[in-house]
């Protein structure tokens, strides 16, 4: 970690590296808004001071995520290092009326991981999204929205009833089935479906106008 | 092209957003999800769920010179896109590894009847396949084994008194014996993802099976 900060303060001069802290305590008015800048000022001209400041933030964490689903460190790592490569090919298809950048990296790095899993057994279509799907009406408070969507889906998960959250945490942190999921926590299939189907109609009551 | 009408369960969107779905399971999902908007908020509910979630985790430490390394792949040319079939008239869209596989594994299976296989699990048997049937056209009576997930991507049949047109999604699962129809008013286009085989149910279709290979 402490290289990564080495590195940092080079690109410090670009002004990014001492925005994203305030959105990360999501203090802000509009927590995460300042990652979407940062992708926006990659689109618009490749600008490597934002690159550098999203790296640092998101790339120790995806890393993380690939290692819950039981990825190798080494292939943890090189899946983070794609993923944040993809941030900064594809920022200009980045919508920020539509989804948080957490949400949008969190999709990106899913997809290579499915990839990756793929190429292991030497089977071959590329996973692309449907993200970029036309949608009808985007409302004009959708970007403010979307940009404290990531907040407030935080907020919603910490008063979901505790047992509730750990079945949400489990099945997004582990690409096993449902069943063995179930298995793991030594309750029935149907308790795990049902907490799992309480927890996201909770969390769409709670967070309406994203969906 | 109206909204579908007919929708996957919460469960499979929920398995899509954390990425646990089988790849065709995966394809026949987008499929809808592309022409639905309605599971497009379900799933990007779920997705946000997994960007708070990840946004969340402890750090893991990174290499030393990874941001280094990573700068150093910025100019790097981006991998081609992938290379994809054309569109055929009045299909929905679909991913372009669906047409791709209708471009190029297309074969006739019986009169009327095309199928061209999309992915195959090889660890799982797990398969997906473009099923295309001509006007007025039914499939025998037949179940399955595990189940079953259809959208159709062009024209329309009829199946135990619904008519699944465009973009609708249908979950068939070891409970459903039946005989889909095609509309007298065209080809039917579906993509299909199965566990297994299908189980024929009378004398036609397991006539059929071997050549038909679904």
């Amino acid at each position: 970690m402490n290289a990564i900060a080495i590195d940092y303060g080079e690109y410090q001069r670009g002004g990014w590296a001492s925005r994203p802290a305030a959105s990360v305590n999501g203090a802000a008015s509009a927590p995460g808004q300042g990652f979407a800048d940062m992708i926006g000022a990659i689109a618009a001209h490749a600008d490597r001071a934002a690159f550098a400041a999203l790296f640092g933030h998101f790339a120790p964490r995806v890393k993380s995520y690939m290692l819950r689903l039981g990825a190798e460190p080494s292939l943890a790592e090189e899946l983070a290092q794609e993923t944040l490569l993809a941030v900064w090919r594809k920022a200009a298809s980045f919508d920020p009326s539509k989804a948080a950048a957490s949400t949008w990296i969190f999709t990106i790095a899913r997809n290579l991981r499915i990839d990756a899993a793929r190429r292991d057994r030497r089977s071959a279509d590329p996973v692309d999204d449907v993200s970029d799907a036309p949608d009808p009406e985007p409302t004009p408070d959708a970007i403010l929205a979307a940009s404290q969507s990531e907040a407030r889906i935080r907020t919603a998960l910490l008063a979901l009833p505790p047992e509730q959250a750990e079945v949400v945490r489990l099945s997004f942190f582990s690409d096993k089935p449902h069943s063995e999921i179930a298995e793991e926590l030594k309750l029935p299939l149907g308790t795990v479906k049902s907490r799992l189907r309480l927890a996201m109609g909770r969390l769409r009551d709670l967070l309406g106008d994203l969906a | 092209m109206s909204a579908p009408t007919k929708h996957p369960s919460e469960d499979l969107i929920l398995d899509y957003a954390r990425g646990a779905l089988e790849l065709g399971r995966g394809l026949v999902l987008r499929a809808h999800l592309d022409v639905c908007p309605e599971c497009r908020a379900s799933l990007r509910l779920a997705e946000a769920v997994g960007g708070a979630l990840v946004a969340d985790l402890e750090p893991a430490e990174l290499g030393p010179d990874a941001l280094a390394k990573a700068l150093a792949r910025l100019d790097l040319p981006p991998p081609p896109p992938a290379p994809a079939g054309p569109r055929p008239d009045n299909w929905i869209r679909v991913p372009p590894d669906v047409l791709l596989a209708a471009e190029r594994h297309k074969r006739w299976a019986a009169p009327g009847v095309w199928v061209a296989p999309v992915t195959r699990d090889r660890k799982t048997g797990a398969r997906s396949y473009l099923l295309g049937i001509g006007p007025g056209i039914a499939v025998p009576l037949h179940t399955h084994k595990g189940t079953e997930l259809v959208c159709v991507l062009k024209g329309a049949y009829k199946d135990r008194g619904r008519v699944y047109y465009p973009g609708d999604f249908a979950e068939n699962d070891e409970e459903v014996e039946h005989q889909p129809r095609v509309t007298r008013d065209g080809e039917c286009v579906c993509l299909i993802a199965a566990d297994h085989d299908l189980v024929p149910r009378n004398l036609v279709a397991r006539v059929m099976q071997p050549f038909v290979r679904i």
